[in-house]
């Protein structure tokens, strides 16, 4: 990295997860002249949550581009100028607002490639943020499961930095839509990023924490509220293995599996909701595999995600619910 | 000239014979609508991309695509352009200048940005073309277009084929401006209003807005004309009927025949040879489509994603 580029995050170094961002879009526009950035305030601002900062100054405003408050068309654009031969990364900056953009993705980008009988690939990347953090109904919501259901779309969702930059490089060299989602609470975060160019290839799992007793299938920003969960969990002898998916689509079954078998029991944890989400996605396909394992979900409650503090955390999973389900789940008694 | 003619004949003999091989099958028709895909396809140039909506064969055939590829894809077969995977509201061959239909109304008007906005950067002076009915006009989809193709000059030409309905609902029931083309000009996009029955008339318009758009000037074409039949194969007609006779006697094609005849152009028997040509044209390429191979569901998988 040279010296007049002061966001940039020194390699092999602890970063902050926006670093490591910065970092993976800085290499592959680098390395690829046809990736392009296009979303709200991308450019002199450096990105809502600064993750694409110091890149106009470098890339130009040709290959950073700001665009209006128009979801439709930003990733509409994004879509077609992929199928053309560009590679955007364009930016949601609350998943919420991609339900404006979903018509370009779900019914073109997804199915370009099939619909033209291979003849136009769709090598986008949409970036965007979920979770909940104060900020209301219509700015909180994690909606991956739906993305979950469509043929063609794949999706990321990494919980440490080093995932974040090695899990974007990835989707940005692939060469169909890749949704990529981040979350707002995994934002101050930080990690250790090693020095040299890595990529992670989706659908490989991760044990963040090996354990015994219970499995706990998590992702995104729950990755850290299950370990704190399989920390409290040690003072009730029981131990939990943590695993993060890293990727939703393609879903990595074996590393979910082999551990259901060692521990008997998972639980399966999101921040989206229950109903038609990626933990009964999981617990299906455990189930298949493994008929005897006990299963359970925790996951959002079925209300909308209130701005005040208090409703928000009686929404959203956190540690203490885990625990109880967890406690539950292996002592048997059905809560 | 004749090639016009010829182009909006085959596109009419083609629809006929494809009603014909496959009576159930659900297809949009471009019956009375040919002046306006011929007009636009005389203007493009190789490298150029066009888009449309799902009304799409006389576009696909404008542009010079294979009858035969084309009527294979209508029915599902595995020679269509698209393996018979896309059918006739999703047709595609960007090789040969037709980046797609997509049967999405108001669908292709943001992804035509997108490909305009990736031609501006590999392939300087190359366009995409957009064709919408006036169904898409009253959709966020087209406003967002016209603004971020204004915005980053994009070599963008937006082509409105004002068939006065969409479906049943008419125009003026579903648009607040007058015309279409009135949308364009507050972005200070150049538009302009043309009979879309009429083959020279939409040829010009094009050639103007083509050139501009080149330039980094995106533009806007409307074109009012009038479909011959109901929506779709299997939508009822709820138009009046005095209404679509009117329309029927300014069939584009015999306007131009007659046109050319006056001028001494097309005699005839020429006409005559030209009328046995597409038929021989339409007929091998419905026994080219009846002969393809199913597509086989277990190789369809890999083109997912």
């Amino acid at each position: 990295m040279s010296a007049d580029q002061p966001t940039a995050p020194a390699a092999g170094t602890k970063v902050f997860f926006r670093e490591a961002i910065i970092r993976a879009l800085r290499e592959e526009m680098t390395r690829d002249e046809w990736v392009v950035l296009i979303g709200q305030d991308v450019a002199e601002f450096g990105g809502p949550y600064r993750e694409t900062q110091g890149l106009v100054e470098q890339f130009g405003r040709t290959r950073v581009r700001d665009t209006p408050v128009a979801e439709a068309v930003q990733v509409g654009i994004a879509v077609g100028a992929a199928a053309a031969g560009l590679r955007p990364v364009v930016f949601i900056t609350y998943m919420d607002f991609l339900t404006l953009g979903l018509d370009p993705l779900v019914n073109y980008a997804a199915k370009i490639r099939y619909k033209t009988g291979g003849q136009l690939r769709a090598p986008l990347v949409v970036k965007t943020t979920a979770g909940a953090k104060g900020q209301g109904v219509a700015h909180s919501q994690s909606l991956e499961s739906w993305l979950m259901t469509v043929p063609g779309l794949r999706i990321a969702a990494p919980s440490t930095p080093d995932d974040a930059y090695g899990l974007l490089k990835t989707a940005i060299r692939c060469d169909g839509p890749v949704v990529f989602i981040d979350h707002k609470r995994l934002f101050p975060t930080a990690g250790f990023v090693p020095a040299g160019e890595h990529l992670i290839g989706f659908g490989e799992a991760r044990v963040r924490r090996p354990g015994t007793d219970l499995t706990i299938v998590t992702y995104s920003y729950q990755c850290l509220v299950a370990q704190r969960a399989a920390e409290e969990l040690v003072r009730f002898g029981i131990s939990c293995e943590v695993i993060d998916l890293r990727t939703l689509y393609p879903l990595d079954e074996q590393t979910v599996v082999a551990s259901a078998r060692r521990t008997g029991h998972v639980l399966v944890l999101e921040e989206g909701q229950e109903v038609c989400g990626v933990g009964a996605e999981l617990a299906f396909r455990i189930r298949e595999a493994l008929p005897a394992v006990r299963i359970k979900r925790v996951g959002a409650r079925r209300l909308p995600i209130s701005s005040s503090p208090i409703l928000e955390s009686y929404c959203i999973p956190d540690a203490a619910r885990v625990v109880e389900t967890a406690r539950a789940l292996v002592s048997g008694t059905e809560t | 000239v004749i090639e016009h003619l010829r182009k909006m004949m085959l596109i009419r003999a083609f629809e006929q014979v494809l009603i014909a091989l496959a009576p159930g099958s659900f297809q949009l028709l471009s019956a009375g609508e040919e002046a306006v895909a011929v007009g636009i396809a005389a203007g493009l140039r190789p490298g150029d991309q066009l888009l449309t909506s799902g009304r799409s064969i006389g576009p696909a055939l404008a542009c010079g695509l294979d009858p035969k590829r084309v009527m294979a894809e209508c029915i599902g077969k595995v020679d269509g352009y698209c393996k018979g995977q896309g059918g006739r509201g999703h047709l595609s061959y960007p090789t040969g200048g037709l980046f797609g239909a997509h049967a999405v109304v108001a669908g292709n008007l943001t992804v035509a940005a997108g490909v305009a906005l990736a031609l501006q950067a590999r392939h300087r002076g190359a366009l995409a073309v957009c064709i919408f009915g006036d169904g898409a006009c009253g959709s966020g989809a087209l406003h967002e277009t016209m603004n971020i193709a204004a915005l980053w000059r994009l070599p963008l030409v937006l082509v409105c084929n004002n068939n006065r309905y969409s479906i049943s609902t008419r125009s003026e029931d579903a648009l607040a401006a007058e015309h279409p083309a009135d949308l364009a000009r507050v972005f200070g996009i150049r538009s302009q209003l043309v009979d879309g029955m009429d083959v020279r008339a939409v040829t010009a318009a094009c050639a103007s807005a083509f050139a501009a758009a080149r330039d980094g000037e995106p533009a806007f074409v409307e074109c009012q004309s009038y479909r011959f039949n109901s929506h779709s194969t299997s939508s009822r007609e709820s138009r009046p009927a005095d209404e679509v006779a009117r329309w029927r006697e300014r069939c584009p094609i015999e306007a131009l025949k007659r046109t050319l005849a006056s001028e001494g152009i097309l005699g005839h028997d020429e006409l005559a040879r030209l009328e046995a040509e597409i038929r021989a044209e339409v007929d091998a390429a419905a026994e080219f489509a009846r002969r393809s191979a199913n597509p086989d569901p277990a190789a369809s998988l890999y083109d997912v994603g």
